[in-house]
């Protein structure tokens, strides 16, 4: 039945007809023009292309990156319109989201991956391999070694590491001066011990703790670098996989490993509580503890406009406490990779947004802004580097801890191996058990997830 | 025609029925085809090898998910139990004809309109060992600090204090419900019989609400043993699994370590319990009529 009819037959007036009919025409021919131009968008307008990107926080730095890369971006093409839309999650949400999305096949051309993360994700066939634009690129050589490694899995590169950390100690000079402690005490296995109880006695009515330990889930991060400088290792391959012919075994129930674990039982033993909570470094800031060793991140938690008189207030020795003088201290290294998924529509535009992000140039500034460590040599050492260490404090003495820091596996079974081994950390914490009896059964567990 | 008249009642049940399809009975059959291949993250594009009941072998002689059920069995005890009275107690107290009753309902109902995640999240600045605002009271009494999150002995009690605060509002307006259906002449009758206040609570009012508090039982012993946000934020269900119920441990199979058919296996454990808990229900219900 035509309209009109339908509402003559209601008996409605004419002027509510009409209106009626213009809007539904109006309706009609919007809907029209939509599909028109959603097909023919690139013949009216030009390209159009929006970038989808799935980040870790804090959200500042890519603020900061994307809106610099892709100014450049658009310049490079200037018959494309190009945007980006970037979601910035938290640090435990962005695993599950990355890896849920792209389980879904959801397109999207940019993540950010954590390092200890990359395995997983190429395991799953989740990320693009670079191997080949990388060879295009040319840039690989201009890496720290360290840190183009840790974008491979498999010998093939499936991201670009962007920035780094290292963990030091820091320190408020007036409380360890006000306890009388000196701060190279800290420098030393047995001097931290000594100088915690000192500070302990010295500040607990001030509600100031003398020095910090980490009983949150990411507890091994801070154990591993007493490992390595002991010579010890997290994993090491060995021949005979049921499976896989020679593949990673645990080797953290070492004799290193013991002795590293025992450390962290005499801090406990000393009345140094783990402390479950990690608030990445605001803890210091807010002065609840004297000594923390952090990384480097911890210089964001003060405003920046402090940086330049930091080193008054605060100090940093650039090592993790050593056993004796003739062992070498390490540290752990973190840090972001940038990685294409399987799934982006637009991989070869992603690629160069990707390079663009790493571009000195580009970089440089969100690094001197948010204080995170270079990965690539022209900014560590070259023309940049002076510009840094004028903003960063403490950078020539951070980046000077890049070349003896290590990086944990990225392999796809490192999530529980890292669990086991914080299961073992929390049996020394809570006397459960001694550090070897802890550390083997953690091993045990570890080679059953390996598949041995 | 009159086939049509015949059918038409089941048409209008199509677009129900098609959701719980969608929503419930699709997702709980997929879950139970993951749990019974292998499937992790790693492999989910890949092809899916059958291993039978392999996951179930392998969940149920993990001994961290032995720690978690009985996690669990603490948490949701505890929980349920002062969740319950606490509500009972401030229910009653809120059918009483006191001064700014309204305003009170409204300030109790606080906790449950605030979100989990934001409820977790307080508890965790409240109870932390070195900022918490109760350790803070305790040093400015003189009193040492308690380590709330940190200790596997003490870290259960304060997830449940946490679950206690937040999700006691219900049993209040529930019970609350049930209070006001009760017909106010019958206390009238006790009283005249010589009943005492406590009499009548017990002899009449407890038997006369007898529906509203299984129910209201069975709901927050379901939803107790389902929820893990509070834990998940609070102490990520350490230390030493001390405060990892069986929900989070589900959680943390599936979406931290990426082991998606243990997790369903876990999953489908749950459920197991749960129904339990329903069959109970059902009985007490049954055995009522």
């Amino acid at each position: 039945m035509h309209i009109t009819a339908i509402f003559k037959k209601a008996g409605a007036p004419t002027r509510l007809m009409k209106l009626t009919a213009s809007l539904l025409a109006v309706m009609v021919s919007l809907v029209f023009v939509s599909l028109y131009f959603e097909n023919n968008f690139e013949i009216v307008f030009g390209q159009q292309i929006t970038l989808t990107a799935i980040v870790a926080e804090p959200k500042e730095r890519w603020d900061i990156l994307f809106d610099k890369a892709l100014e450049k971006l658009k310049a490079n093409h200037p018959d494309m319109d190009i945007k980006i839309d970037y979601r910035v999650l938290p640090y435990d949400a962005t695993r599950t989201q990355i890896l849920t999305s792209m389980s879904g096949k959801t397109p999207i051309d940019l993540i950010s991956v954590d390092q200890i993360w990359l395995g997983e994700f190429a395991e799953g066939g989740f990320l693009t391999d670079l191997t080949n634009k990388t060879k295009d690129w040319g840039r690989a050589n201009e890496w720290y070694p360290t840190n183009w490694e840790g974008g491979k899995y498999e010998n093939k590169t499936y991201g670009i590491w962007s920035w780094t950390d290292v963990r030091a100690i820091w320190y408020w000079k007036d409380l360890l001066k006000e306890a009388g402690v000196d701060p190279q005490n800290l420098t030393s296995w047995k001097g931290y011990i000594e100088s915690a109880k000192t500070l302990n006695n010295a500040l607990k009515d001030m509600g100031i703790q003398g020095v910090h330990l980490v009983g949150a889930a990411h507890s091994p991060d801070m154990w591993y670098p007493y490992l390595w400088m002991l010579g010890g290792e997290i994993l090491k391959q060995k021949e005979g996989h049921p499976e896989k012919g020679t593949y990673w075994f645990p080797a953290f129930n070492s004799t290193e490993g013991v002795k590293a674990l025992d450390f962290l039982k005499q801090q406990v033993d000393a009345g140094i509580s783990p402390q479950p909570n990690h608030f990445w470094g605001q803890e210091f800031a807010d002065k609840k503890f004297a000594v923390m060793l952090e990384g480097s991140w911890l210089l964001g938690t003060f405003p920046k406009e402090q940086w330049g008189t930091l080193d008054q207030n605060i100090g940093m020795l650039p090592v993790f406490p050593t056993p004796s003088s003739d062992v070498n201290s390490t540290t752990m290294m973190g840090g972001w990779l940038l990685s294409i998924p399987q799934t982006s529509p637009n991989k070869d535009l992603a690629w160069e947004l990707l390079t663009i992000m790493v571009d000195p140039q580009i970089l440089t500034p969100m690094l001197q802004q948010e204080g995170y460590l270079p990965t690539q040599k022209p900014i560590g050492e070259g023309a940049y580097a002076a510009q840094l260490n004028s903003t960063i404090p403490y950078y020539s003495e951070l980046v000077s801890m890049i070349p003896n820091a290590h990086s944990r596996p990225n392999i796809p079974e490192y999530p529980q191996i890292a669990e086991n081994i914080k299961q073992a950390i929390d049996e020394v914490y809570y006397k459960i058990k001694e550090p070897k009896q802890a550390l083997d059964d953690a091993a045990k567990k570890s080679a059953e997830v390996l598949g041995w | 025609m009159m086939t049509f008249s015949k059918t038409e009642p089941y048409l209008y049940l199509v677009p129900a029925l098609s959701i719980l399809f969608l929503f419930l009975l699709f997702p709980f059959f997929w879950n139970v085809y993951i749990s019974l291949h292998q499937v992790s993250i790693t492999s989910i594009l890949k092809e899916w090898r059958f291993s039978g009941t392999d996951n179930f072998v392998q969940v149920l002689n993990d001994p961290n998910f032995h720690t978690s059920v009985k996690v669990s069995a603490i948490f949701v005890g505890s929980s349920v139990t002062f969740q319950f009275l606490i509500g009972l107690l401030i229910s009653s107290l809120l059918n009483q004809n006191i001064r700014g009753k309204q305003l009170l309902i409204a300030v109790v109902m606080i906790p449950w309109i605030t979100s989990g995640l934001i409820a977790a999240f307080s508890f965790k600045f409240i109870f932390d060992n070195s900022f918490g605002i109760i350790n803070y009271f305790f040093n400015s009494i003189g009193l040492h600090s308690i380590p709330w999150l940190s200790d596997p002995n003490t870290v259960i009690w304060s997830i449940v204090i946490a679950n206690v605060w937040y999700g006691t509002p219900f049993t209040i307006l529930f019970l609350t419900a049930g209070l006001l259906s009760v017909n106010p002449s019958i206390y009238e009758s006790a009283k005249i019989d010589g009943a005492s206040k406590l009499k009548s609570f017990f002899y009449l009012t407890l038997p006369l609400i007898k529906p509203f508090i299984l129910l209201d039982v069975v709901l927050i012993t379901i939803w107790s043993i389902n929820f893990f946000e509070i834990p998940l934020i609070m102490t990520g269900g350490n230390p030493l699994f001390a405060s990892t119920p069986a929900s989070l441990y589900m959680y943390r199979q599936a979406f931290e370590f990426g082991l998606l058919s243990k997790g369903s296996a876990a999953g489908i454990l749950l459920l197991m319990i749960n129904i339990m808990v329903a069959i109970i229900y059902i009985v007490a219900l049954k055995k009522r009529g």
